[in-house]
């Protein structure tokens, strides 16, 4: 079965908490924490003890609970802000400055206070170590500068909007005092962290790590959870065995059969998997055919969604849609038309035929069609094969496609040869999912930024499709370089347009945020009624905003 | 001593030849650590930050290949293999923190297998056509036949999920620390029944089988005869006569499972989520994880190396013609 992808990590966008827990409230009825909860998230692994959140095979483990950010972004809740170690912040000079306020009476486990300097000193250190820099924000940034007391004062090359993101939610504060007097940065394992999260690791095993409630945490009351378990399961089966029998509450895998297997075992396990992504059809642009926007579109008309979501991934993933926003999640940044448009982008064998006869292809004697020069409508489709569920999706693929006179011919591969061929572009449909991020922005950009591509043979760092339109790339700039909630919702408008009429991408099915949870021991989970974060734990920093608003019964 | 030099300088040539072949192979795999790690960043890695990563990792695409070969066959003798791509930290720690989970159960289970299953095989083949021969053979080549993941599956069901006797999964329970203390101890012997019996059900058939059936053909020959003709007891004749014969293909078996048992078990890490190496070496080879895939392929062909020669060695103790022969 599938595994997601552990290490591609960024995908996560902050949760929208209302407010940073209790900070507000300030009631000083602090109850002891108490409670054991444990995680059971197939790491793929043991642990390495190490805790270093500039480390991207650790850092789901270190962003959000150990170290902090400045601001939470929550991508259920459009980009929704919540303070976090910055109390405020503020874009000026055309979107080219930001500026945030660092909050006052934080400390570090050793107790000394957390300081704008300490904020200024991480940004600086991963300035001079870009390989701690995950989400390479120095591309953009020209300079990070404490301002006064408790300011810290951001500089960009262009408006650079979008990046809010990584840099406020994604970048972990270190304290300067520790890391200045670390050599090397990049392989240090921080197997103690001094940071100013509510929990601290003790002890950490290969096997198993323990984190224990930070007693002296600045949010007063929290966290209300006194230890939490973190056992390594290497494993789907013995993973998913441990929720099922209720020795662990939090759970973040597939799990064939989930009714059977764990619902039904007990009125208080309960699951819920919000779209994050969209699994997609990459035609490539340099394929003699595939450049053809019309045999493009047939192709978005030849496959069927409802079929790959249904029997393909058990339905446990929605179908895709073809303007490329996934809903209901960012439900919000659809236009009416696109709406219309996408709705009827369903499969229809004689809408692939009236627009391939139209464009000049005829069927052949096999059923399937071909040009004028005889050059038949056959592609391979680049896939994992070690991922069962998107195996039997394009499988499902290959036969409604046959059916409308389109041949598709899976290419399961291992998927250190899958990447090769992806990033090399040499591949003529790619079947594959971006990260995306807290809104439809950032996976379009993904898709579709020309800059992000490179020439077939050379690895490109994401718009494997090697898609190219100067006005697509436009519409992506002008987004980074507003902080106006309309006229962004309009360039999405725009962007989905361009999804629709010149079909770049073929979105499938809805890559979902596996979520599992007990409620025998805990309450206060993220729901569809309070989408307060993404759920699942390995998602950066949002499992911090989790173990926050958890509370033992 | 003739019989032993040439077969230790055997093993020296192996060696030599594995450490070069190790050391190739991983070269020759497509795509490379760079791409493995472009991947994860998803199109937010500028070109400059990923040369920075890669130096950082050490991956060396610059000197020539035969420099980086005599730089891998200094390193390997001082035992420094590097830090893990995928986790930054040196593989020699990641590697010996679960290489002693993977020898105490897999090597206990197959030295267990090995004792009990030749021992059953010698009795079944000297009380030949008795009951003890028509039931216990054909009942452990059942279990040989059956696939591991299914006999732990059906173990998991039926001792520690309806019958909660035993845990699920997991080396330890969670917040039990490692140490040697009674608390650790019997918690991890708790954890290892399960996998243990699951390792011994599937594999002690070969051993009976083998034992067995060799004996069977040493009990017919004419020295046996002599043996009982001379009046000695039906225990000496068993043991020193027959079985000391029959034990020879099975030593060389046992030497090569011995090897592997630094392999570990992928299919026990897999189904019980035990700890150790096996699950390891897939991982490192899909992440072309190339300084943790080296270290283990490394350990497991020194492993299986240095058994075949202690089988030789042994061999050549209990067989005489082996010493003799040029």
């Amino acid at each position: 079965m599938r595994r997601f992808r552990k290490l591609a990590l960024a995908v996560a966008g902050g949760l929208a908490v209302t407010v940073l827990a209790a900070c507000g409230s300030g009631s000083a009825t602090s109850a002891s924490p108490g409670g054991t909860l444990t995680i059971s998230n197939e790491s793929g692994g043991l642990w390495t003890c190490s805790f270093n959140p500039f480390n991207s095979a650790v850092q789901f483990l270190a962003l959000g609970d150990i170290y902090e950010p400045l601001t939470f972004v929550n991508a259920l809740k459009n980009d929704q802000t919540t303070p976090w170690l910055a109390t405020k912040y503020a874009w000026s000079n055309s979107n080219k400055t930001l500026t945030f306020t660092i909050r006052d009476g934080v400390k570090w486990t050793d107790g000394q206070p957390m300081t704008a300097a300490d904020v200024a000193f991480t940004f600086n250190l991963i300035k001079k170590n870009p390989a701690l820099d995950l989400n390479s924000v120095w591309s953009v940034l020209t300079s990070v500068a404490q301002q006064g007391n408790n300011q810290v004062v951001m500089n960009f090359k262009s408006a650079a909007v979008p990046y809010f993101y990584y840099i406020a939610d994604q970048v972990p504060i270190v304290p300067q005092h520790i890391w200045s007097t670390i050599k090397d940065p990049v392989h240090y394992a921080d197997a103690k962290p001094v940071a100013t999260g509510a929990f601290q690791v003790n002890p950490c095993t290969p096997q198993n790590i323990t984190l224990t409630a930070n007693k002296s945490y600045w949010q007063p009351g929290l966290p209300k959870v006194a230890k939490v378990q973190y056992p390594a399961f290497t494993s789907n089966d013995p993973a998913n065995n441990y929720l099922a029998t209720g020795q662990a509450q939090w759970g973040s895998q597939f799990i064939p059969n989930i009714d059977a297997f764990y619902a039904k075992k007990s009125p208080d396990h309960h699951y819920w998997f919000p779209p994050t992504a969209q699994v997609s059809l990459f035609p490539n642009e340099s394929n003699a055919l595939l450049k053809d926007q019309t045999v493009r579109q047939a192709l978005a008309y030849a496959v069927d969604r409802n079929k790959a979501s249904s029997i393909g991934e058990y339905g446990y993933e929605p179908a895709g849609n073809q303007m490329g926003v996934v809903t209901p999640t960012f439900e919000s940044w659809v236009t009416p038309e696109a709406k219309t448009a996408a709705a009827a982008y369903t499969y229809n064998p004689d809408k692939v035929a009236s627009l391939l006869e139209g464009d000049g292809y005829h069927k052949g004697s096999d059923g399937i069609f071909e040009s004028a020069s005889g050059k038949k409508l056959s592609f391979k489709v680049l896939n994992i094969g070690d991922y069962s569920d998107w195996v039997a999706s394009v499988q499902t693929l290959v036969q409604s496609a046959k059916a409308a006179g389109i041949e598709l011919i899976p290419d399961n591969l291992s998927s250190d040869d899958y990447d090769n061929k992806l990033f090399n572009g040499q591949f003529d449909i790619a079947y594959y999912a971006e990260s995306g991020g807290p809104a439809p922005y950032y996976e379009m950009r993904q898709w579709l930024y020309s800059a992000n591509s490179a020439p077939i043979g050379q690895s490109a760092s994401s718009n494997y499709e090697r898609y190219s339109d100067p006005q697509t790339d436009q519409l992506l700039d002008q987004y980074g370089s507003t902080t106006d909630p309309a006229t962004q919702k309009q360039i999405i408008g725009q962007l989905e347009q361009v999804m629709l009429t010149q079909v770049p991408i073929i979105p499938v099915t809805e890559s979902v945020d596996w979520f599992q949870y007990d409620t025998t021991h805990f309450t206060g989970w993220p729901t569809p009624q309070n989408q307060y974060a993404l759920p699942s734990a390995f998602q950066v920093p949002d499992m911090g905003q989790v173990l926050l608003h958890l509370q033992p019964k | 001593m003739r019989y032993l030099l040439r077969r230790s300088g055997f093993f020296v040539l192996t060696l030599w030849a594995a450490l070069t072949i190790n050391f190739l192979i991983p070269r020759l795999m497509p795509g490379s650590p760079a791409e493995a790690i472009m991947a994860r960043f998803h199109g937010r890695l500028s070109p400059s930050a990923l040369k920075a990563i890669t130096a950082a990792l050490g991956i060396d695409t610059t000197s020539s290949t035969l420099t980086q070969y005599f730089q891998y066959i200094g390193n390997t003798f001082r035992l420094d293999f590097g830090d893990s791509v995928q986790t930054f930290q040196p593989v020699a720690k990641t590697v010996a923190a679960a290489i002693p989970w993977t020898l105490t159960l897999v090597g206990v289970t197959t030295i267990l297998a090995f004792v009990l299953g030749t021992g059953i095989g010698a009795i079944a083949a000297w009380k030949r056509g008795g009951k003890a021969d028509s039931i216990l053979p054909p009942l452990f080549v059942v279990g040989t036949g059956l696939p591991y993941f299914w006999v732990g599956m059906m173990l998991i069901i039926l001792f520690a999920e309806i019958n909660p006797w035993f845990p699920v999964a997991l080396g330890i329970d969670p917040g039990v620390t490692t140490g040697f203390n009674g608390v650790f101890l019997g918690n991890a012997l708790r954890h290892a029944i399960l996998p243990a019996a699951a390792i011994l059900i599937t594999s002690i058939g070969g051993w009976v089988l083998t034992m067995r059936n060799t004996m069977v053909t040493t009990l017919a020959e004419d020295y046996i005869r002599m043996a009982r003709a001379k009046g000695l007891s039906s225990s000496r004749i068993m043991l020193d006569y027959a079985a000391r014969n029959s034990i020879l293909p099975n030593l060389t078996g046992f030497a090569m499972s011995l090897g592997f048992v630094v392999s570990g078990a992928v299919l026990v890490e897999d189904v019980f989520d035990y700890p150790g190496v096996g699950f390891m070496l897939v991982q490192a080879v899909q992440n072309e994880d190339f300084p943790l895939m080296q270290c283990l392929f490394l350990l497991i062909t020194v492993a299986v190396l240095v058994a075949v020669l202690l089988a030789d060695i042994a061999t050549a103790l209990l067989d005489p013609r082996t010493r003799s022969a040029r």
